[in-house]
């Protein structure tokens, strides 16, 4: 093995110390500098932290579903979508297109700068994201199903308020989860789905609201409004390290 | 004081710029090359320079393959060179052991 420091002779701020013992003024001049191998092993850890972590193309990512989810959020009123199975489609459809994009968006960037697509990090976030993610959509085709079947169907989407709200709380979860892999601040937007949620369902809706209308708006809030806004955040401080 | 840790250091570890490598690679099972020069900033000529000495030195591995027609470089670190790190690591927690006041 190499050693750093054979040290025939030693020098300190330029005076050369060959007469002392090495093994004391070693001792001496290290014990000075004591700190240099705490700020190594923060160094390190620093590194190996920022090598697992996640950041392909998350700006474009959450600028793109941001968008989506406003426009979809805003045809969805304009449309008048309120019973509840249609709002089940066309959100499934509207995630299916987020997905699609995301995936296309993460596959150009993969491919732009000849890395693997799925690489360690995307597959640690991707795994970390399913379990609330394969839960809304059980519970999204359990609602389906039950309110098709059911002999006296929910008169509108307010009446499953609680769906909206349960798929921003475990989108959440979902975020949170995957924010490990990822950049800090992932965990706070995480964390903002599942307060934003939790507060929703504990003030219910106001009477004057136009109940569709709110279930939508939910919908829109969280996820667009909050995307597109954590989007434009990540394109002023996060640009130039899109690198997965 | 005993200096004994220092003198074991692994100078071909200790540089910074190969300390960066080894440590992004030491949490990863691979990285692009791609992915080491973003990650840490280095041009591509001095990320070749540390990466050709890591491996000469058997703790690197550079295996180049296509993917979608692209040239696409990959490193990894080899038993030896996670076994170097480790022992590195395990200098550093010595020397920080060793000089914290007691």
């Amino acid at each position: 093995m190499a050693h750093l420091y054979p040290c025939e002779s030693v020098s300190l701020r330029g005076f050369t110390f060959s007469d002392l013992p090495k093994a004391t003024l070693q001792g001496k001049v290290y014990a000075m500098e004591s700190n240099w191998a705490a700020d190594h092993l923060q160094v390190i850890r620093t590194l190996m932290e920022r090598s697992a972590v996640y950041r392909r193309a998350l700006a474009p990512v959450m600028t793109y579903n941001g968008t989506l989810g406003v426009a979809a959020a805003a045809l969805g009123c304009v449309l008048k979508i309120s019973a509840p199975v249609s709002f089940v489609l066309f959100w499934a459809g509207i995630g299916v297109v987020a997905l699609g994009g995301s995936y296309c968006l993460v596959r150009r960037q993969a491919l732009k700068n000849s890395e693997p697509f799925w690489s360690p990090p995307t597959r640690r976030v991707t795994e970390a994201f399913l379990p609330p993610l394969v839960a809304g959509f059980i519970v999204a085709i359990a609602v389906f199903f039950h309110t098709r079947s059911a002999p006296q169907p929910p008169g509108g989407v307010m009446d499953l308020l609680w769906l909206p709200l349960a798929w921003v709380v475990l989108y959440g979860c979902a975020l949170h989860a995957a924010g490990f892999f990822m950049p800090r601040g992932m965990k706070f937007f995480g964390w903002a789905f599942v307060l934003g949620g939790c507060a929703l369902f504990g003030l219910g809706i106001p009477d004057w609201a136009p109940r569709p209308v709110c279930a939508h708006g939910i919908m829109g809030f969280f996820f667009g409004v909050l995307h597109l806004a954590y989007g434009l955040y990540l394109y002023f401080t996060e640009e130039g390290k899109n690198a997965a | 004081m005993n200096p004994e840790p220092y003198l074991q250091l692994d100078r071909v570890i200790h540089e910074k710029g190969r300390l960066a490598i080894m440590s992004m690679l030491a949490a990863s099972p691979e990285l692009s090359f791609t992915e080491l020069r973003d990650a840490l900033g280095m041009t591509d000529g001095n990320l070749t320079t540390h990466i050709r000495t890591l491996q000469e030195t058997g703790y690197v591995s550079v295996s180049k393959s296509y993917q979608n027609r692209r040239p696409l470089t990959t490193c990894s670190l080899t038993p030896a060179g996670r076994k170097a790190f480790s022992g590195y690591v395990n200098l550093l927690e010595q020397i920080v052991r060793q000089n914290r006041p007691k």
